[in-house]
Formats: structure tokens, C-alpha cells, sequence
């Protein structure tokens, strides 16, 4: 019970920070960047492949390697389709995920890749009678952290402050002196340190990565951004927190039938959309046109 | 913003795509017995992509839900012409509800009752659907395809499950799937000039200024995701009958991205641009893979390495896009080019 909890609330957690880092570009741009997965796909590669580095330089370059696949993006793609139609720019980002899966598969081969990273965190600790899993507790606290980190960062801060400018209306924060290719840019560095954690959380628990391993993840966390309230960081952070206590606690009530924990969840979502079409956040009414 | 949507009836944009269409379809589909087959698939795809047309390109919202409609007329197409011996006995097939294994039907019965059964879906769903528009009917839509492909997939007691139904009949005849896409093309062709086609692009590209013109958007977008859902629902019938089984897996994100690419890469703002998308990707990826397994292109030999196709076709997906975003056909219908006219 207290695991199923504690799984729960691991999930929500991680799939929040995948939210978070396609909402952050979202909120600049109007871009659904559906080649996010691709980021964190290009991260958990880069875990596994070193782990012969201790775990903090092994951390520190995947950050750095995926935040560079996230400028390469944004300079070699999106900054050449500015002011294209926000549907546009999703199909766009389709085929750079295709790409980008057909890259990896081409430089690390169609078989999965798999080590052990940081094998200190996996495993099973009894407490107080209960067997309960590290990762779980771990992902709590990871998720907990950068969320406040990220909190911190958009609220208190001067880039913060401008993110949220933005998100809220991008054409009045440009004529109020914010740098809109730099805030862009910045977006996605920060899009890419996200991805970092998440796949540094899943291949924890998951070591085996193949090209199209954040796949999954993305589609729930885009589904999330836009249940919580596609206009709001909080909102994209919120929905993204539902939608993995929601998967999660199917899992655990369906139980034989939790083949089927697919069907409820995107029911949920389709009746969430339908009472509240602006995301569960919203203000009143928003036309976007996508 | 796309400026398509001719509004005059002309013979050119109506004739000149099912001369193209059923042109390449008799010269292709003649030359080799694998590529009459491919040939076979790209008309079901372009059956899909007109679908796509009607309601995507004409109202400008996203739908990666047609899928499912797809599914579903294959679904009944293959359930309702397979073998009863098969349906009952098949090792996949033994959970089989016993209801289910009697219904037995002709191909072309078989097609309209899956079309028919189709847009009833998509008018009960699009019911629903249509009250949404922007990031959220395009979620809505996705959210849509996930319950019917994780239903069907996980389900054996209503079809194959997982597994795939064998030995549906096929259409041997290419021409039979072309005079469907022609028909196909007619009815787009009238939808879009119509009163009702014209309005509902006028809903795309003002969303605001249509309702104050007293347009009803949720009435004109269900009408046209209940026409699209028909010819969805055709074309997964019309693919069942020619691969000769019937599997969930054929119609999930695979095939949702790669019509909706055709869709964008053509140009869906119009009927041309549908057929042009589906042209220009079917024959690049055959093409590819041609060179992939080093047979001659018109005599030449190009080889290129195993896997690169994959690559080139996205590759050259996104440089159309940022070549020209509102797609190749710019959203213009087909017209003979001006310096032929003059």
C-alpha cells in the first residue's frame, strides 16, 4: 500500500518534470516540441554509455550533451519556422523526431544499450516492516528538489520573470524589452537539463535504451501539459504530476486488467477536456489556434 | 495565414487530379507485380489522406484521431469477410464472442457497411470533440485513437487482440480501387466548394470573425469529421483488402503520422496538395528503397547504405517544411501551368 503510494507519487513527479520541460518551450514559442523524448532518449545514451565516470561527471556531461542537442534543434530547425502556424511547427517537430530516432539508430545501432547506472539506488530497503524500492524514494526527492529549483527560478529571478512574461503574452513582453531569441534560447537549455533528470531517473529504474526511449514519456507529458492548463508553467508541472498518479494508481486498482489502464486514462483526459477545454489551470475562455 | 479553398466549380481542379491519379496508377501498377501491390497501397493511403483533407486542411484543426475511424472500417471490413471457418477455429481467434462469427458478407457490401459504420462513430465522438478546438482538440483527438487502439489491441473477444486476422479476401483489381479514389475525389472536390466546405474554411482562418458571419463552427466542423470519418473508414477497409489481414497495429501513430506527413508535406489546404503529398512520399520511400536494395532505377545503379532511407525521408520532410511550411502545393488546386495556357 505504502509503495503503491510512494510509486504514485514517484511518477507523478518524474512525468512533471517532463512537463515542465515541454512546457517551458511552449510557453516562449507556441511550440508543442515533440522532439523532447529525443532529448531525453539522447540522455539516457549518454548515461549508460558512461559509466565508467564516476556518477557526478557522468551527470554533469549528459547535461551538457543534451542541452547542446537542444540548441542544435533550435538553431538548425525552429529558429528558421518563427511566426509559422503552431500546427506547422508541431508537424515539424515530428519529423525531427523521426530524424533524431533514425540518427540514433544509425550511430547506436537498432539494439538496446543497456548498464548499470549507479547500482547503490536500486534496490530495497526495509523500514519499519515495509520493503519499499530506493528509486521511488529517490525520484521523490529529485522531483521535489528541481521542482523548487525550478519554483525558484521562475519566480524570483530575472529570467523567471520573463519565461513567465512570455508564456502569459509573448508579443507584449517583446515590447516591454525582453530578448525574445535569447529567452528562446534559454528555454531550451533549460529544456535540456530537464530531460537530463528524467532520464537520469528512468534509466535508474529502466537501463535498457533503445532510440525511441522517451517516446512513451513525451506523449503522456504532452498530454499532461495541456489537461493542467497549457498558458501556466504551474499548470504544465500539475498535469504532468495527474497524469502519472492517475497511471499509476490504475495500475495498481485494475490489476488484472490494467491492460487497460490506457483506455481510463485518456477517458479521464477527454472528460477533463471536455469540462475544462482551457486545461484544468485556465482562466476563462483562450481561442489558440493550433 | 493558407489561403486555399477555390470557390468556383473548374474542370482543370477536378479532372486534372483524377487524370494524374488514375494515369500513374495504369502505368505503375503495370510494370512489376510488387509495384501494382505498392501502387494498391498508396491509392488506400491517399483514400486516408483526402479524409485527412477534408477535415484537417479545411478547418485547420489538428486530428491525430482518424486513425481509429480507419481502424474500425478495417476492422469491420476484415471481420465481416474473413473465412467463418477461420473466425471460428484460428488459434488466435478462440475467445472469440460466438456472435461475432457468423456475420458473413461480400467485399463491397463489407466496404460500405465499415465507411458507414465509421462516420457513425465519428459523428457520435466528433458530438463531443468538435465543442473543442486549438492544443486541446488535437490532445482530445490523440486521446481518442489511444482508447480505440488499446480497446481493439487488448480485447480478443471482440477481434484478433494482438494478433492478426488472416486470410481476408483481397481486391485483386487495381482499377476497382481507383474508381473508389476518383469518387473519393468528386465528392472532396464538391464538399469543398460548397457552400459548407467554404464556410468551414472560413472558420479556419478567422475563428473569430466566422461566428459574428453567423456560422455555426461546431455544426460545419462535425459535418466534415463525420464526411471524413466515411472516407477514413474507406480506406482502412480498402487496406484490409489489400494486405489480406486485418491487424490493430497498422493503424496507430505509423500511420497517423505518415498520412497527416503526406497531408502537410503536399499542402492541406487543398485537394491537390492531398494527392501531391501522397505522390511525392510514396515515390521518394519506394524509390529509396529500391536504391536501399540496389535494383536498377531506369538502368542506374545507386546504392545507398541499409537504414539511410529512413533517415533521407525525414530529412527531407522537415527541409520541406522550412522550404515552404503551407506545404508544395502552396494551397492552390490543380491548373494547367500558365505559360501552356497563354
Amino acid at each position: 500500500m505504502i509503495q503503491s503510494i510512494l510509486d504514485a507519487i514517484s511518477l507523478g513527479g518524474l512525468y512533471s518534470l517532463a512537463a515542465l520541460g515541454l512546457g517551458l518551450v511552449f510557453g516562449v514559442m507556441r511550440l508543442v516540441n515533440f522532439a523532447h523524448g529525443e532529448l531525453i532518449t539522447i540522455a539516457a545514451y549518454t548515461l549508460v554509455l558512461t559509466t565508467q565516470f564516476p556518477l557526478l561527471l557522468s551527470l554533469v556531461l549528459t547535461i551538457f550533451v543534451t542541452a547542446l542537442v537542444a540548441l542544435i534543434m533550435e538553431f538548425a530547425i525552429y529558429r528558421r519556422l518563427r511566426g509559422v502556424s503552431p500546427a506547422i511547427m508541431l508537424v515539424a517537430s515530428f519529423g525531427l523526431s523521426t530524424v533524431l530516432q533514425r540518427v540514433y539508430e544509425f550511430t547506436f545501432g537498432a539494439l538496446p544499450k543497456s548498464a548499470v547506472v549507479a547500482p547503490s539506488l536500486s534496490g530495497v530497503v526495509k523500514f519499519a516492516g515495509l520493503s519499499i524500492t530506493i528509486s521511488s524514494v529517490l525520484t521523490i526527492i529529485l522531483a521535489v528538489v528541481i521542482l523548487l529549483a525550478m519554483g525558484y527560478l521562475v519566480e524570483r529571478t530575472s529570467l523567471g520573470l520573463q519565461l513567465r512574461a512570455a508564456s502569459a503574452d509573448f508579443r507584449t513582453a517583446r515590447l516591454l524589452g525582453v530578448r525574445s531569441n535569447r529567452l528562446i534560447t534559454a528555454a531550451f537549455v533549460l529544456s535540456g537539463v530537464l530531460a537530463s533528470f528524467v532520464a537520469f531517473i528512468l534509466v535508474i529504474q529502466n537501463p535498457v535504451v533503445n532510440p525511441y526511449y522517451g517516446l512513451n514519456i513525451t506523449i503522456l507529458a504532452l498530454v499532461g501539459i495541456v489537461i493542467g492548463g497549457i498558458s501556466s508553467l504551474r499548470g504544465a508541472a500539475l498535469g504532468g504530476f495527474i497524469v502519472g498518479v492517475i497511471l499509476s494508481g490504475l495500475n495498481t486498482l485494475l490489476g488484472n486488467g490494467r491492460v487497460y489502464s490506457y483506455t481510463w486514462l485518456f477517458i479521464t483526459v477527454l472528460i477533463i477536456l471536455l469540462v475544462r477545454p482551457g486545461g484544468l489551470l485556465s482562466k476563462g475562455s483562450e481561442l489558440e489556434r493550433v | 495565414m493558407r489561403h486555399g479553398g477555390v470557390t468556383k466549380f473548374s474542370f482543370q481542379n477536378l479532372f486534372g487530379p483524377i487524370i494524374i491519379i488514375s494515369a500513374l496508377t495504369f502505368f505503375v501498377g503495370r510494370t512489376s507485380a510488387s509495384l501494382q501491390l505498392i501502387t494498391q497501397f498508396t491509392l488506400c493511403y491517399f483514400m486516408m489522406v483526402l479524409a485527412l483533407q477534408v477535415f484537417v486542411g479545411n478547418s485547420g484543426v489538428l486530428s491525430f484521431g482518424h486513425g481509429s475511424f480507419a481502424l474500425i472500417g478495417s476492422y469491420i471490413s476484415g471481420m465481416l469477410t474473413a473465412p467463418i471457418n477461420i473466425k471460428g477455429h484460428a488459434l488466435a481467434m478462440n475467445q472469440l464472442w460466438q456472435a461475432l462469427v457468423p456475420l458473413h458478407t461480400n467485399i463491397y457490401l463489407a466496404l460500405l457497411i465499415s465507411a458507414i459504420i465509421s462516420a457513425f462513430f465519428a459523428a457520435l465522438t466528433g458530438s463531443l470533440l468538435m465543442r473543442l478546438s486549438g492544443l486541446s482538440a488535437g490532445i482530445a483527438t490523440f486521446a481518442l485513437l489511444g482508447v480505440t487502439y488499446n480497446v481493439f489491441f487488448n480485447n480478443k473477444r471482440i477481434g484478433p487482440g494482438s494478433q492478426a486476422l488472416p486470410a481476408v479476401p483481397t481486391i485483386s483489381n487495381t482499377y476497382i480501387l481507383l474508381l473508389l479514389a476518383a469518387l473519393a475525389i468528386v465528392v472532396v472536390y464538391l464538399f469543398n466548394i460548397s457552400s459548407l466546405g467554404r464556410t468551414l474554411i472560413a472558420t479556419r482562418e478567422d475563428a473569430m470573425a466566422a461566428p459574428a458571419l453567423g456560422i455555426n463552427i461546431y455544426r460545419v466542423r462535425l459535418i466534415a469529421f463525420t464526411l471524413s470519418g466515411f472516407l477514413a473508414g474507406l480506406s482502412g477497409g480498402m487496406y484490409v483488402h489489400v494486405a489480406g489481414t486485418f491487424q490493430v497495429q497498422d493503424y496507430y501513430l505509423e500511420f497517423t503520422f505518415l498520412t497527416l506527413s503526406m497531408l502537410i508535406i503536399g499542402g492541406s489546404a487543398s485537394l491537390w496538395g492531398a494527392l501531391l503529398g501522397t505522390i511525392v512520399i510514396s515515390t521518394i520511400g519506394q524509390l529509396l528503397l529500391m536504391m536501399e536494395q540496389d535494383l536498377p532505377i531506369f538502368g542506374i545503379h545507386a546504392h545507398i547504405p541499409e537504414g539511410s532511407r529512413a533517415v533521407i525521408i525525414a530529412v527531407a520532410f522537415v527541409a520541406v517544411l522550412l522550404w515552404r511550411s503551407s506545404g508544395i502545393a502552396n494551397g492552390k488546386e490543380f491548373s494547367i501551368p500558365t505559360f501552356w495556357r497563354k
